[in-house]
């Protein structure tokens, strides 16, 4: 089994690791311990001390706050409870026009407003842009990544998480305590 | 005659055998009940040297066979595949080519069992066996399925499989690309799991078929004869491994190879990803309304859902669901559960079980039936669907794939493995008389040639990767040029191809074909997994996805007069809204963002152009995180624009005309940035206030395109908990429908 130093791993992450060396660690049997350092590598990234339970996106983490895991930007800002989709707690702004398509796809590029809407979910915290959707109208946000925390830290690292949490999107939960107008 | 001994003149072998596989598997979660590897284990060496001899083998065979078959496709561009299998259809080994057909051939031989065909006729040495309907595990009509059974010593040891793409399958309309087809009556020279030929010899009735229904009988045949050849290969290979090693030996690794696949895929997921649930909507359209379509009731534009839900369970054991599939459609796009298990099995080998590559993969994942007539499983309610191209809505499927397991190789930190979205499959087709004043009905190469997905950490790769196949190649122009009545004007990179991220897809490239000495041909621009109206829902962690495929062509232009004139000509596409096909050139038509797919309203007469974009992959990340220094590089190189590096990057750079380099100014570029969080602070609303917004517009279809409406509905009544998940989300009455 493969093993490297954190700073080449951090050099792979940051892309400036040569192409040639690149594939070596494609083609190399997989690094055991990759997702410690990988997580270490995160969390020296963030000023913020909150332990990081698994990197969701470039920017996104899910990290342990207390007894409860939350989603958590770079930036600091705190969206809530992983099992609910952050993306409901995010900004959006929602490009269905032409105007509004012209500052990224022109003429030939651009999609049929009726049939689809190009949706931007925006940190509320560093305003980056988390997510982008190209969807008609009526599809609900993807949860595009709902983890098994807790099986995934007791039987696939043999480290099991404090406070086990119920393996459940408890996204509509959110969505039921919202008025219709 | 008694009952016993009927039983026993029934007695089918394999189909027992196939039971006990079964039976095998599900009492020790080894496939065979092979808990043990113990040629594996005897001799770990000659173990792996057998499988590297194997693999040889299979190559040896595509070599064979792609020089011995006729049409361009596979003879330059290798568009066929060979393989080996067990005598119960599990494959074995592949050769490089199209390796999406693995799973079919599997697929097909399990179908000879289940339908007692070694009862009746019978398998023998020296048989060939021949498929291309999807009804009985072929994906479309085109892709011809040729299989022969290899004996020892009088028992069935092992089958070796072929499968090429022929260039007229006698489809309603010309080529190999049926998108247009309207049902399966359309579909082509059917031929349905038949004994095509005995003691290694083509019958000659099935030369004479080929003859008379299909367009290009020589290419066809060409082809049938290539894929034999290559199977022949195979057999001397594994005639010739038995003899050294033994048969017992052979039989024995041929399983373990198997199970041993299987281990492989599911320690991959275990120790390389992450368990739970990953879900990515994505979206196809067909629109047709108002085109030369074959029957009137396919004057309608078509919107097909096309969802992933992918559940890693604690054993890493991986199901996939497309819940909320919408409706089979009266054209060539649909495709059977067979045929998408086959496709998974490829698209699954690109991300996770690409060690030894076989039937292996299989064992650890579950595809859950899809919905019943939906367009991935039309057959419960329309048997008579057509699958003229059925790869068309299993390539956008599979594009998804990467991005969801993707994002559970990134968050087990493995993100050299990520990858960010597949492109698509645009297809340029012509038929018509060539300069040899032959009939040619085919397919150009230029597909088989996608930019490749971003990854975690870097930039797809250019022009450098297909879906379909791990050697992906455009081939030569001259050779189409050969073939076809066209002269190409430009191969180029076309910028901004790639989507908008932090990591670009790789680009694609774009065709420009001159029509040349021929009295006139048509081009089909084929959906073999397209979207043109629309975006594909990609770009992953903030990225905008790839543009539409949009082709353009121009008839009756002045082409003649500016080449006498030494004028500038068109080679290339040009920017967005002031495209050279424009600017460069006068016609009768031109038509420069065609909804693809179509066929050309006329025949092309020399002279008349083509502009036929190949598409680049999917971006990764917040395009105001690239690195400056990268746009500047595809700056440089014209594989960006100025104004996406300026209103897409935020990055502000000079071009000095003398160097014909860029330079970046790094204090306009943070500026620049800062101005679009800045606008983004300023747009950007609360998602619960847009969702009160959002369901009101809803209710009343606000700006829905009636094909998006009919989507809705199709997709809330086949998936009933889909249509339920999708009510509870936006607050709509229980029984809401669209």
């Amino acid at each position: 089994m493969s093993q490297y130093e954190k700073a080449e791993l951090k050099k792979l992450v940051d892309g400036g690791l040569e192409w040639s060396r690149v594939q070596e660690i494609m083609k190399a049997p997989k690094d055991g311990d990759r997702f410690q350092k990988w997580v270490a590598l995160r969390q020296d990234e963030v000023s913020w001390k909150e332990r990081i339970l698994l990197p969701l996106t470039l920017k996104l983490f899910i990290v342990e706050k207390g007894a409860e895991r939350i989603v958590k930007c770079e930036c600091g800002h705190e969206f809530g409870d992983y099992r609910v989709n952050w993306k409901i707690e995010a900004n959006i702004f929602v490009r269905d026009s032409e105007d509004g398509l012209n500052e990224v796809y022109r003429g030939r590029e651009q999609p049929d407003t009726t049939w689809q809407q190009i949706r931007e979910y925006y940190c509320p915290g560093c305003d980056s842009q988390l997510e982008v959707e190209a969807v008609p109208r009526g599809c609900p946000p993807d949860f595009n990544l709902l983890p098994d925390l807790d099986t995934f830290y007791r039987d696939w690292l043999g480290t099991p998480l404090a406070d086990e949490k119920e393996f459940t999107d408890k996204t509509q939960e959110v969505i039921d305590t919202w008025n219709r107008d | 005659m008694s009952a016993g001994s009927a039983a026993e003149v029934l007695r089918s072998p394999l189909k027992e055998r196939v039971a006990e596989n079964e039976r095998l598997f599900k009492q020790t979660g080894s496939l065979f009940g092979l808990t043990e590897m113990k040629r594996k284990a005897q001799d770990p060496g000659q173990y792996e040297a057998v499988w590297h001899i194997l693999l040889n083998g299979m190559n040896a065979a595509w070599d064979v066979g792609c020089k011995v078959s006729a049409s361009p496709v596979a003879a330059e561009g290798g568009d066929a595949v060979w393989n080996l299998h067990l005598p119960t259809g599990e494959s074995v080994c592949s050769s490089k080519g199209i390796v999406s057909h693995p799973g079919l051939l599997s697929q097909l031989i399990r179908s000879y069992i289940e339908n007692d065909y070694e009862v009746n006729p019978g398998f023998r040495p020296g048989d060939i066996w021949e498929n291309n309907d999807p009804h009985f595990g072929g994906i479309h009509s085109v892709d011809f399925q040729t299989m022969i059974p290899i004996f020892f010593e009088g028992e069935l040891i092992c089958w070796a499989s072929s499968v090429s793409h022929v260039m007229d399958g006698g489809m309603i309309l010309p080529g190999s690309i049926g998108f247009m087809n309207p049902d399966s009556f359309a579909d082509g020279v059917p031929v349905v799991m038949e004994r095509i030929g005995e003691d290694d010899r083509i019958y000659p009735w099935y030369e004479k078929r080929i003859q008379c229904r299909t367009r290009v009988p020589d290419w066809v045949m060409g082809d049938a004869r290539g894929r034999i050849a290559g199977c022949f290969t195979v057999r001397d290979k594994v005639l010739t491994l038995v003899a050294k090693y033994g048969v017992q030996y052979m039989k024995d690794v041929m399983h373990e190879y198997i199970e041993d696949s299987r281990r492989y895929a599911v320690v991959r997921m275990k120790t390389q990803s992450v368990p739970g649930r990953i879900r990515k909507a994505n979206f196809k359209d067909l629109a047709m309304k108002g085109k030369r379509v074959i029957k009137p009731e396919q004057d309608i534009d078509c919107y097909m859902n096309v969802p992933m839900e992918v559940t890693v369970d604690k054993d890493a054991r991986i199901t996939f669901n497309m819940q909320g599939a919408s409706g089979w459609v009266p054209f060539g796009e649909n495709i059977t559960p067979p045929a998408v298990i086959s496709a998974m099995m490829n698209g699954y080998s690109h991300m996770v079980g690409f060690d030894m590559f076989n039937w292996g993969a299989v064992a650890a994942w579950e595809i859950e039936t899809p919905p019943d007539g939906s367009w991935a499983n039309p057959y419960p309610v329309n048997y008579f669907a057509s699958s003229g191209v059925a790869w068309a809505p299993a390539i956008i499927w599979l594009s998804s794939l990467y991005e969801t397991l993707g994002r559970l190789f990134y968050a087990r930190g493995f993100i050299e493995e990520v990858a960010a979205g597949g492109a698509t499959t645009m297809t340029g087709e012509f038929a018509g008389i060539n300069q040899q004043g032959v009939y040619v009905a085919g397919m150009t190469l230029e597909q088989a040639c996608n930019g490749s997905p971003a990854r975690g950490m870097s930039d797809g790769e250019n022009s450098a990767w297909s879906i379909y196949t791990p050697n992906a190649d455009f081939g030569n122009a001259e050779v189409s040029e050969l073939y076809y009545p066209i002269m190409y004007l430009g191969r180029n990179l076309e910028p901004d191809s790639g989507g908008f991220g932090k990591f670009r897809g790789g680009l694609g490239h774009t065709l420009v074909w001159m029509i040349m000495n021929t009295p006139g041909v048509e081009y089909s621009c084929g959906d073999a997994g397209i979207r043109s109206k629309i975006l594909g829902n990609h770009g992953m962690f903030g990225a905008y996805p790839s543009v539409p495929d949009r082709p353009s062509w121009a008839a009756g232009t002045n082409m003649k007069q500016l080449i006498e004139e030494q004028k500038p000509l068109v080679h290339e596409r040009g920017d967005p809204e002031n495209p050279t096909l424009v600017t460069n050139i006068e016609a009768e038509v031109i038509d420069t963002k065609v909804i693809a797919p179509f066929v050309t309203p006329r025949q092309l007469k020399d002279y008349d152009l083509v502009v036929h974009p190949v598409s680049g992959a999917q971006a990764l990340g917040d395009p105001i995180d690239r690195n400056p220094a990268d746009v500047k590089r595809d700056l440089d190189n014209s594989w960006t624009r100025e104004r996406v590096a300026r209103e897409v990057n935020g990055v502000i750079a000079d071009y000095d005309a003398k160097s014909r380099k860029w330079t970046v100014d790094g204090t306009k570029t943070e500026a620049r940035r800062a101005e679009i969080r800045a606008a983004r602070r300023a747009r950007g609303v609360p998602f619960k206030k847009w969702w009160a917004q959002e369901r009101k517009r809803i209710q009343a279809r606000e700006n829905m395109d009636e094909a998006v409406v009919t989507m809705w509905r199709q997709s809330m009544a086949l998936s009933p908990k889909y249509g339920a998940e999708l009510r509870g989300f936006w607050k709509l009455d229980e029984d809401f429908v669209f």
